[in-house]
């Protein structure tokens, strides 16, 4: 849904062109999220046909037709923005089927699995930093903050690997040798 | 690079309980690295940090610095060998409440008999506190004072500096601040040994983490730093825009 919004926000300054939309958006996301034009064009034209945006200026080549925000749009928008993300947790990762799945199976070497997973964490740590460092050093402290959250998530996946392996260890460590 | 740490297989026993023990620990630190030491409270990081120290002497097994073996060294002979090669630097910073940040520092040079009055100011100033060079403790910030006590750490020239959870004590912006500053050190070319808790700042400096639990080395992680694509390291992703309509 936020591809909608995304685009709705960016409308909200100034009327714009689908390339300056893609561009923009893109480089608000700096680089986190890739949109091809196909679906810029796309989101306007169903916000065109919700009412949310209307084109400006005589409608002549798709790539010079000018948008900008409706009222309803507007609204929208505003409403979208006020309310909290209160959806279930979205849980992307393969890892949490893993782990389920792991757990299961006689050979699933949780072990195994938890210190190459740790690993990998510590690895996007290390990815993370360096990317906040490149957002701050250009000044794009909003993409920081962004970056910020994602070191916090992953530190926190590090600490689940902490706790599921010390307990595993646990287990292993109170059987006889 | 070259070995400068080697412990092997060593082992800690404390009487009365396995808290802080080791077991079997084997591990080799090249001159030139960080390396963090991350564990639970109780896995036997820090002991094993006391152990490179010549802080304390393990059970059995052995502990190389710079090719010395410290396990043949007498109770002299160790502390000579931390005064010219260890600096260390605790959670609490330990300086002493009644000199001033200059004399704090000087006191490891002093210990040597080294007059070291420029190199504690040099020191002072590259560690962006040499405003406070004649202040007493009680008057710095925590961060103030950690940076005194890596001045400190550092005014013997040590071939290795260790840190036990150095930012411990700091909040979130001091303690980055000091990170920093070991990341500097380290792009000068010193050896570190950190224990930390905090993972997000010991992958933004350090290149090596080694992961302690129950007293044995359960993983040791050389971090890489390639150049990546934003995309390669975070997704941002809503619903696609297809999904929504008709």
């Amino acid at each position: 849904m936020s591809l909608k919004y995304g685009v709705l926000g960016l409308l909200k300054g100034e009327p714009l062109h689908g390339y300056e939309v893609k561009n923009r958006f893109e480089s608000m996301l700096g680089g986190t999220w890739e949109v091809n034009i196909g679906q810029i064009y796309t989101t306007l034209q169903r916000l065109e046909r919700d009412g949310l945006v209307r084109p400006v200026g005589p409608r002549g080549d798709r790539g010079k037709l000018l948008y900008e925000l409706s009222p309803e749009g507007q609204k929208a928008l505003d409403q979208w923005l006020a309310q909290p993300d209160s959806g279930p947790q979205q849980l992307h990762e393969d890892i949490y089927v893993k782990l389920l799945l792991a757990t299961r199976i006689a050979n699933g070497d949780l072990g195994q699995l938890l210190a190459r997973q740790k690993r990998a964490y510590l690895q996007r740590l290390r990815d993370l930093n360096r990317l906040e460092e490149r957002a701050r050093r250009d000044g794009r402290i909003d993409l920081a903050r962004l970056v910020r959250g994602a070191l916090l998530h992953t530190e926190a996946d590090l600490k689940w690997m902490d706790e599921l392996s010390s307990e595993h260890f646990g287990t292993e460590g109170a059987k006889p040798e | 690079m070259s070995e400068l740490v080697r412990l092997t297989d060593v082992t800690k026993v404390y009487q009365g309980g396995i808290t802080g023990a080791l077991n079997g620990v084997s591990v080799s630190v090249e001159k030139g690295e960080f390396t963090a030491i991350m564990g639970p409270s109780g896995s036997g990081k820090s002991t094993l940090l006391n152990m490179v120290a010549g802080l304390d002497r393990p059970t059995s097994g052995g502990v190389a610095v710079g090719g010395t073996d410290l396990g043949k060294l007498g109770e002299a002979g160790l502390a000579r060998f931390r005064r010219d090669h260890i600096g260390f630097v605790f959670q609490f910073f330990y300086l002493l409440p009644n000199l001033t940040a200059l004399e704090n520092v000087l006191i490891p040079a002093q210990l040597k008999g080294n007059a070291a009055a420029g190199r504690a100011r040099e020191l002072l100033e590259r560690l962006g506190i040499k405003d406070i060079a004649d202040k007493y403790p009680a008057r710095m910030s925590g961060g103030q004072q950690q940076r005194v006590a890596i001045a400190r750490a550092l005014i013997n020239n040590p071939t290795l500096l260790l840190a036990d959870e150095p930012t411990g004590a700091l909040d979130t912006h001091t303690g980055e601040q000091v990170m920093e500053l070991l990341g500097q050190l380290h792009g000068d070319g010193q050896t570190i040994l950190l224990v930390t808790h905090d993972a997000k700042l010991a992958t933004r400096h350090a290149e090596r983490v080694i992961s302690v639990m129950d007293g044995k080395i359960v993983d040791d992680a050389r971090l890489q730093s390639p150049e990546r694509a934003p995309s390669d390291v975070i997704r941002v992703r809503g619903e696609e825009a297809t999904r929504w309509g008709p």
